[in-house]
């Protein structure tokens, strides 16, 4: 699909899996949220000044497994992409993140950023990071970040000494991990129902 | 005088390496005991046996508390029974906000006390009546857990936590690190305007400077694992003034 210019597109995908290639004209906005649903999505920055954010919250479960994958190419300078996707992955789930960013070589003053967080619950749970940045012109800002960790034990800890038992407490921080990906929905209603929801675990 | 707490010939470790080497005490309601010694001597690792830190591994001895086997218990059961630490170094939770966080402990402590959870308004008054006792400003209710805090924010905050759970016995671990004279007011004000007839506390420092703001009944000190002085208020001048080598 073509987003025409200065056209802002906005999607938010709850359950249901994504294949997308976009291109987008001068001074477009793409912003696409996935949660908890295997996606792949293409994005060319055809035109000048455009915005791309693309957000993932995997939260897996079971023997669920996951798949994200990202391509955004800027062709042309001035433009932006904001990426970050998370997991949480508990049980035997299993998660891979590839995620391929290209900045041409005509693309100067060109802002990228890429993040990828995953939270391990389990030993048996797996993460594959496979981020991958060819960046051909030389006047950018390109920053990308993938980490794998556990829940924070000292925090887990510090709860538990104010009587929070520790199933609640890993709720908390297991929460206040996804938070920041549902904050950056813009639909006032469906974020605060998504905060809500993840919230109400603890309540 | 009711015994809150007793310890009986306390031993424990990490990683396989004997810290404490046998501790004896007995704390009543109402009192205020001091413990100071040398850095290594094992006084954080008696506040993190205390409230339960997994880290470490009690090998032998016995804990009270009124009467109970607190070693028995889980971390989260002995702090609803009300036991508090105050962190040496409080820990950040980003993303977990000071209202969230605050509201679940209390809620926790009222259920087992059998009580039904705190109203929205009750909390949020009572949020606002413990800010003012520490100074601690009215933003305070919607950041992050001890995230971006100053080391003297971080420590009022330890306080005004304990002074939303009202505990048997507060254990302060080093409160007066890091902080500033004016801090240290604040903080030790906190602490004596919490002080009644039923509940304790043990002030653990390494300087006399605290104990001045928060008057001890007993000053022990804890040298190698085992408690091998006990005095009044007087023997924390005198340890300042000779150090530790003449104990």
């Amino acid at each position: 699909m073509r987003i025409s210019k200065g056209e802002i597109f906005e999607r938010v995908f709850i359950n249901e899996e994504v294949n997308l290639q976009i291109d987008q004209e001068a001074g477009s906005h793409v912003k696409i949220h996935v949660i908890n649903a295997s996606f792949s999505i293409t994005v060319n920055q055809l035109g000048e000044g455009c915005l791309t954010e693309i957000y993932g919250l995997e939260n897996l479960h079971g023997d669920e497994s996951v798949t994200a994958e990202t391509h955004v190419t800027h062709a042309v300078g001035g433009g932006t992409s904001n990426q970050l996707i998370k997991f949480v992955l508990a049980d035997q789930s299993r998660g891979h993140f590839i995620g391929d960013l290209k900045i041409a070589q005509d693309a100067q003053k060109t802002d990228a950023h890429q993040t990828n967080r995953n939270l391990l619950l389990s030993k048996d749970a797996e993460m594959r990071t496979q981020p991958q940045l060819e960046i051909y012109a030389d006047d950018v800002k390109a920053t990308h970040g993938a980490s794998t960790g556990q829940l924070d034990e000292s925090a887990l800890f510090y709860m538990q000494q104010r009587g929070i038992d520790k199933q609640k407490a890993r709720q908390l921080l297991v929460n206040a991990f996804m938070k920041d990906v549902l904050a950056t929905i813009s639909d006032d209603e469906l974020r605060e129902q998504l905060l809500n929801s993840i919230d109400g675990v603890v309540q | 005088m009711n015994k809150l707490l007793e310890i009986k010939d306390l031993h424990a470790s990490i990683g396989g390496k004997e810290i404490l080497k046998g501790v004896n005490l007995v704390i009543n309601e109402g009192e205020v005991h001091a413990i100071m010694g040398p850095n290594g001597a094992g006084k954080s690792t008696l506040s993190a046996v205390l409230t339960g830190n997994p880290a470490y591994e009690v090998t032998s001895g016995e804990v009270y508390l009124k009467g109970q086997d607190l070693l028995a218990m889980e971390p989260e059961v002995r702090a609803r029974a009300g036991v508090f630490l105050s962190f040496q170094y409080p820990v950040e939770i980003p993303g977990v906000s000071m209202t969230n966080f605050m509201r679940t402990a209390i809620n926790a402590k009222r259920e087992y006390e059998g009580k039904e959870p705190i109203s929205p308004k009750e909390f949020l008054s009572l949020m606002r009546e413990k800010k003012k006792l520490l100074e601690l400003p009215d933003k305070l209710n919607n950041r992050s857990v001890n995230e971006g805090f100053s080391g003297g924010e971080k420590k009022k905050n330890e306080i005004f936590q304990m002074a939303m759970l009202e505990p048997c016995l507060a254990i302060l671990d080093e409160t007066d690190s890091g902080l500033d004279i004016d801090a240290l007011r604040i903080v030790a004000e906190g602490v004596n305007r919490l002080k009644t007839p039923q509940n304790a506390s043990i002030v653990i420092t390494h300087y006399q400077r605290l104990l001045d703001y928060i008057v001890p009944d007993f000053v022990h000190v804890l040298a190698d694992g085992k408690i091998v002085k006990t005095g009044d208020k007087t023997l924390a001048l005198e340890l300042e003034e000779h150090g530790y080598e003449n104990i």
